[in-house]
């Protein structure tokens, strides 16, 4: 027994360390022949990936080429790419958010694209929307290129429009366009049905408060940054001016609810709220809330100018990838932006001129109504500290539709805050 | 090591006694030492994840801490949830531990029942706390509501924003703390109550001292190395708060939860800047340890008198 005691941990200590020495070291480079199958990561985690699966196997199916895709939820998808892209074991194609793209790319991690294009004849850049084209670029390089554009848009409910009478000469549920007819319509939709006091049913809902609020300031001719990213212009007039507008509509006009607590999208999903304003993306969770008839309309017009919040993505290689295995790659990405129209089906918005004038993309009501918006769609500044700073004016954002601080003076702390961000070197 | 000094037996003794620890100490320094060492290494250097060059920078990750008024902010969020789950929390852990030790009948089943929420992972516990929390849908404010019609109190029920206040949500994160960890502490108390003799009770009652008079002179001083334990214990555990506002709240509304440990987490892992993580992490680790030496001088100090 005496025996056994003594030589188990010596055993363990071997394993122990051999397990450690096994960790340590490097997964080893991936085979670089073209044969080898193409590894692809993305976060479309919902019926996104199901669309994804579908045109993956399509392209397997008539180019002979494999592809193993790897759908990793959005939550972690950044830890594991960025840990990837610096220590090794990096996709060979991948999707980055637009507003991403410039914090990676400042470290040159992407491999550009230019060669590439430059010597496909048949690749024509001038298909691609120039505004959503050009968020790929960093530094005058094409870093990434983009698969979809998700803006928002109008989402509002056929039935309770119908019910308050707010009808077309044909019948039809009226969408409001300008800031007055958004202010009527949801006045009109703002209902206290048992006579509380207190409505129960709400013209209008913020939902995800960032977005909403970007749309609203760009509307105003605000931004979040100045256009050389380098000065805070949150707390100027017109951001100010757009967050007391958007304030308004709670506490003034009293047709959306505190956003306290209130779970907005649901309070859509389930009739209890009129109108909102999200993403093309959120498509899906309204096709499977039974009972419900909706339809999409581009956002209205709050302030003197055209804009709409919108996201991309964006697909990547990384930057040590082989120029072998970067041609095959090559024709993946082509083949995925080709076939973007069967993209869209799954809540998305084309990006190529060509495909957005298709029949078969008109049919898609609630894409075709959002997508009319593109040429206008406002992303996320495109400074590599983006991310950074956006916790800032999330804070400023809540505080001031809470009620907590007024819109000047949050958006002043902001300010003050992403100053000193974007003064550290 | 004396090992070699020693004679043969002895050493053999020894080593296997150096054997046994063997993976723990494999595990500790591979797992621990080494990154807390290189954490400070770290912390002298700008270092992005993504960067090539990281350059050495010396103290001016530190420096910049003492200016990041967020970090202070993050700093006195911890301090205030400190506040309100290490006292209150071992007082619950006492009171519960004080009702077991009364001997009643179905001890085990109250003892299951109060120790259960402790083997929850903190995300288990938080997912469950948000549905409670939920200011429309909530179970706490439908029964707040309930009782409230129910004393036919003025006015109507307003629902309390439990953790979509900025006032409320640190003490709501708290009160979900103290439930969920009270049952740990409260085994250990009940295991220090166990160990005091009877007969000092005995002797006690003897001598005429009452309820309180034997609580105050025989059960605390007898229970202070559990106390002193679990004091100590708490107070890094809620120094160290994260899941709660991780999962519930995000550091939010307006940065009422953001704690220490979670801001690290933030500059780390979704920012990428190590270096500054890191010095974020040896202050903590700083402070905590002020904090715990102190404590450690009071309690044991008043032990040797």
């Amino acid at each position: 027994m005496g025996r056994l005691v003594v030589k188990s941990p010596f055993l363990l200590a071997i394993l122990v360390s051999l397990a450690l020495l096994g960790g340590c070291s490097s997964p080893g480079g991936l085979p670089d022949n073209a044969e080898a199958e193409i590894r692809f990561w993305n976060g479309f985690t919902g019926p996104d990936g199901a669309t994804m699966e579908r045109i993956v196997k399509q392209f397997e199916r008539e180019t002979g080429i494999r592809v193993k895709m790897q759908i990793i939820p959005w939550a972690t998808y950044y830890d594991k790419l960025i840990l990837s892209l610096a220590y090794g074991g990096a996709p060979d194609v991948f999707i980055c958010h637009a507003n991403r793209i410039a914090e990676f790319a400042r470290y040159g991690v992407f491999r550009p694209f230019d060669d590439l294009i430059a010597s496909d004849p048949q690749f024509d850049v001038s298909d691609f929307l120039p505004n959503i084209w050009k968020a790929g670029q960093y530094e005058g390089r094409q870093v990434g290129l983009p698969l979809d554009c998700h803006p928002q848009g109008l989402y509002y409910n056929l039935k309770l429009f119908r019910e308050a009478g707010i009808v077309d000469a044909q019948g039809n549920p009226k969408p409001p366009q300008t800031w007055q007819e958004f202010l009527e319509t949801a006045r009109r939709l703002t209902k206290d049905t048992d006579g509380d006091g207190r409505p129960d049913q709400w013209g209008f809902a913020f939902t995800w408060l960032r977005t909403n609020w970007i749309t609203f300031i760009s509307q105003h001719g605000g931004s979040i940054l100045s256009a050389d990213l380098k000065r805070a212009t949150l707390a100027e007039p017109p951001a100010v001016e757009a967050t007391q507008q958007m304030c308004d509509i709670i506490y003034r006009y009293r047709v959306a609810p505190k956003p306290e607590g209130f779970d907005s999208w649901m309070g859509f999903r389930q009739g209890r709220v009129a109108m909102a304003i999200e993403g093309i993306y959120m498509l899906s969770s309204l096709e499977e809330q039974k009972g419900l008839q909706f339809a999409g309309a581009p956002v209205p017009s709050f302030g003197p100018k055209r804009a709409v919040w919108g996201g991309s993505h964006m697909l990547c290689m990384p930057k040590d990838i082989s120029p072998q295995r970067a041609a095959v790659v090559w024709k993946f990405i082509r083949y995925l932006s080709d076939h973007s129209l069967d993209w869209a089906a799954g809540g998305q918005v084309p990006v190529r001129k060509s495909i957005l004038k298709q029949p078969r993309f008109r049919q898609m009501r609630v894409q075709y109504a959002f997508a009319q918006q593109l040429p206008y769609v406002v992303f996320e500044p495109a400074s590599h500290k983006s991310t950074e700073i956006m916790p800032f004016y999330d804070a400023a954002i809540e505080a001031a539709l809470l009620g907590i601080k007024s819109p000047q003076d949050a958006l002043n702390e902001a300010a003050r805050r992403i100053q000193q961000v974007l003064d550290r070197p | 090591m004396k090992v070699l000094s020693l004679p043969p037996h002895r050493r053999h003794e020894a080593l296997v006694g150096y054997l046994f620890i063997a993976p723990y100490i494999v595990l500790f320094v591979a797992f621990v030492l080494v990154p807390v060492v290189w954490g400070f290494f770290i912390s002298l250097h700008n270092w992005h994840v993504l960067g090539e060059q990281k350059p050495f920078v010396g103290l001016a990750n530190y420096r910049a801490l003492l200016k990041d008024d967020l970090f202070g902010i993050a700093l006195l969020n911890t301090g205030y949830f400190a506040l309100l789950t290490v006292i209150p929390g071992n007082v619950v852990s006492l009171l519960l531990a004080l009702g077991l030790n009364a001997r009643i009948r179905g001890e085990d089943v109250y003892k299951a029942i109060f120790y259960l929420p402790v083997i929850l992972s903190v995300a288990v516990v938080a997912i469950i706390w948000r549905w409670m929390y939920s200011t429309e849908f909530g179970l706490l404010n439908y029964y707040l509501k309930v009782v409230w019609e129910f004393l036919r109190l003025p006015g109507e029920f307003q629902p309390v924003p439990w953790l979509n206040s900025p006032q409320s949500a640190m003490p709501s994160l708290a009160l979900m703390s103290i439930w969920w960890g009270a049952g740990g502490n409260m085994l250990i108390y009940l295991a220090g109550l166990r160990a005091i003799p009877e007969e000092y009770y005995e002797a006690a009652r003897i001598d005429g001292a009452g309820g309180w008079a034997r609580f105050w002179h025989i059960t605390l001083p007898l229970l202070r190395p559990s106390l002193l334990f679990c004091l100590v214990m708490s107070l890094i555990g809620s120094s160290q708060v994260f899941g709660q506002s991780y999962i519930l709240t995000g550091g939010g509304p307006h940065y009422s939860t953001l704690t220490v440990v979670l801001y690290m987490y933030q500059t780390g892992f979704s920012l990428y800047r190590m270096g500054y993580a890191c010095a974020v992490a040896y202050i903590m680790f700083a402070i905590v340890l002020v904090f715990t030496l102190l404590q450690f001088r009071l309690l044991s100090a008043r032990q040797e008198e």
